[in-house]
């Protein structure tokens, strides 16, 4: 059966780097140095009266997704859909230290914000919009499983989805990270990408999704890579660029070899996680990553996320240019 | 100066994270509910009840009171002090 074409005719990104509002970011990357986001004037997005009572994270998807319907022009979309590793933990711990500490009656914004799908329902509520909506939360495969529901949306007749992901890093992932002695070599950060993805290609349009697998319980990351470039006809050197998850503590130069031995220059393997540091969805950011590389650079025609963030999960995302 | 007035409205934008306002915009007789005054919801008035409680040690259990007390800073004044007399 012929694969269809989804295009990524908006993307955008709040992150530890310059990326939001930023065409031509990727040229000027440097490693993540947290703790502070660089984020835009929420007030241009987001009504007042809602935004004072806006987590970090909340913030971020409303505004991300906002500038992709202005990239692309469009009202509504179709569809929103979010992927969330860990969902609003601000409100979360907010909410929980407050019953903690008050007694009697608790502060009710806290609580109602503190579930995952407020990000997608906050989105909606900002638009007005009552399509399909809908959170994917499948810890660091949230933002690939999110990606594949508006594939297949698009497949069933959709134009145009609203699809990102965020996760937002709170005092306390630090510590609770620390006594379980996960050390992944790249700060914890906070970060949010929506991307539009549409049938049909827009003014401007760079990139495409060929094609995106999560994969839970890996056994042999190397063997499904393989199987999902040859189910994309392509072999390991056919890529132009692998952007690639796999924390510091992990087996990153099994990977490496793997590409090197493959004929890829190491120059072309970038570990996405020293850009964009460590949250559950930052293959979202790998994504947004990678339209901005093939729209500085036109000769990359095809880009590969391989999202290894969790060594029992694999998120694969093939991503290529589109001709002018 | 009404101390306890005063001390409403410092209350008010904490609880509510009213950012850029000061306790010098909300005038006593503001209607806090009013687009004209704060422009304040329902899950607000919730917050409101919350801060009663909080603040000044003071359920409100009857509905009724609560659309009374809470029309204006000089309202839930009144209001804080009859339950506390």
């Amino acid at each position: 059966m012929e694969k269809n074409t989804y295009y990524i005719t908006a993307a955008s990104t709040i992150s530890h780097q310059d990326t939001f509002g930023k065409t031509g970011f990727s040229d000027s990357m440097s490693p993540v140095v947290p703790p502070a986001l660089i984020t835009p004037d929420y007030k241009a997005f987001i009504d007042a009266g809602l935004l004072r009572r806006m987590s970090k994270i909340l913030r971020m998807a409303v505004a991300c997704a906002k500038d992709c319907l202005a990239q692309t022009g469009l009202d509504q979309p179709d569809a929103i859909i979010t992927g969330t590793g860990l969902g609003c933990l601000q409100d979360t711990d907010k909410f929980l230290n407050t019953s903690l500490t008050v007694e009697g009656l608790l502060p009710p914004t806290a609580f109602i914000q503190s579930t995952h799908n407020t990000m997608a329902g906050q989105i909606s509520l900002s638009l007005g919009n009552h399509g399909y909506n809908m959170t994917h939360t499948q810890n660091t495969l949230s933002f690939e499983h999110a990606m594949v529901d508006a594939l297949l949306l698009l497949d069933e007749g959709e134009e145009h989805i609203l699809v990102g992901a965020a996760d937002e890093h709170i005092e306390i992932l630090s510590e609770i990270t620390s006594h379980l002695g996960y050390a992944p070599g790249f700060p914890l950060t906070s970060g949010a990408s929506f991307f539009t993805i549409s049938k049909e290609k827009g003014e401007g349009t760079v990139a495409r999704i060929a094609d995106c697998e999560p994969v839970a319980f890996a056994k042999d990351p190397v063997k499904k890579l393989t199987r999902f470039l040859n189910n994309n006809s392509l072999e390991i050197n056919d890529l132009s660029k692998i952007i690639y998850a796999v924390p510091g503590n992990a087996n990153e130069g099994e990977y490496e070899s793997i590409w090197r031995k493959a004929g890829l220059d190491p120059e072309k393997c970038i570990n996405y996680l020293s850009l964009c540091g460590v949250y559950p969805t930052a293959s979202a950011f790998a994504l947004n990553y990678a339209v901005d590389l093939i729209s500085q650079d036109r000769s990359l025609k095809n880009i590969l996320i391989f999202n290894a963030l969790r060594k029992e999960n694999l998120g694969l995302t093939l991503v290529q240019s589109v001709e002018a | 100066m009404d101390t306890l007035k005063e001390d409403l409205k410092k209350q008010i934008i904490e609880q509510l994270n009213l950012e850029d306002i000061t306790p010098a915009d909300i005038s006593d007789d503001n209607l806090l509910f009013n687009e004209e005054g704060l422009n304040l919801d329902s899950i607000d008035a919730l917050e409101l009840i919350v801060l009663l409680e909080k603040y000044h040690g003071i359920q409100v259990t009857n509905p009724d009171e609560g659309k009374v007390a809470f029309r204006s800073i000089n309202s839930m004044a009144e209001y804080i002090r009859k339950r506390k007399s």
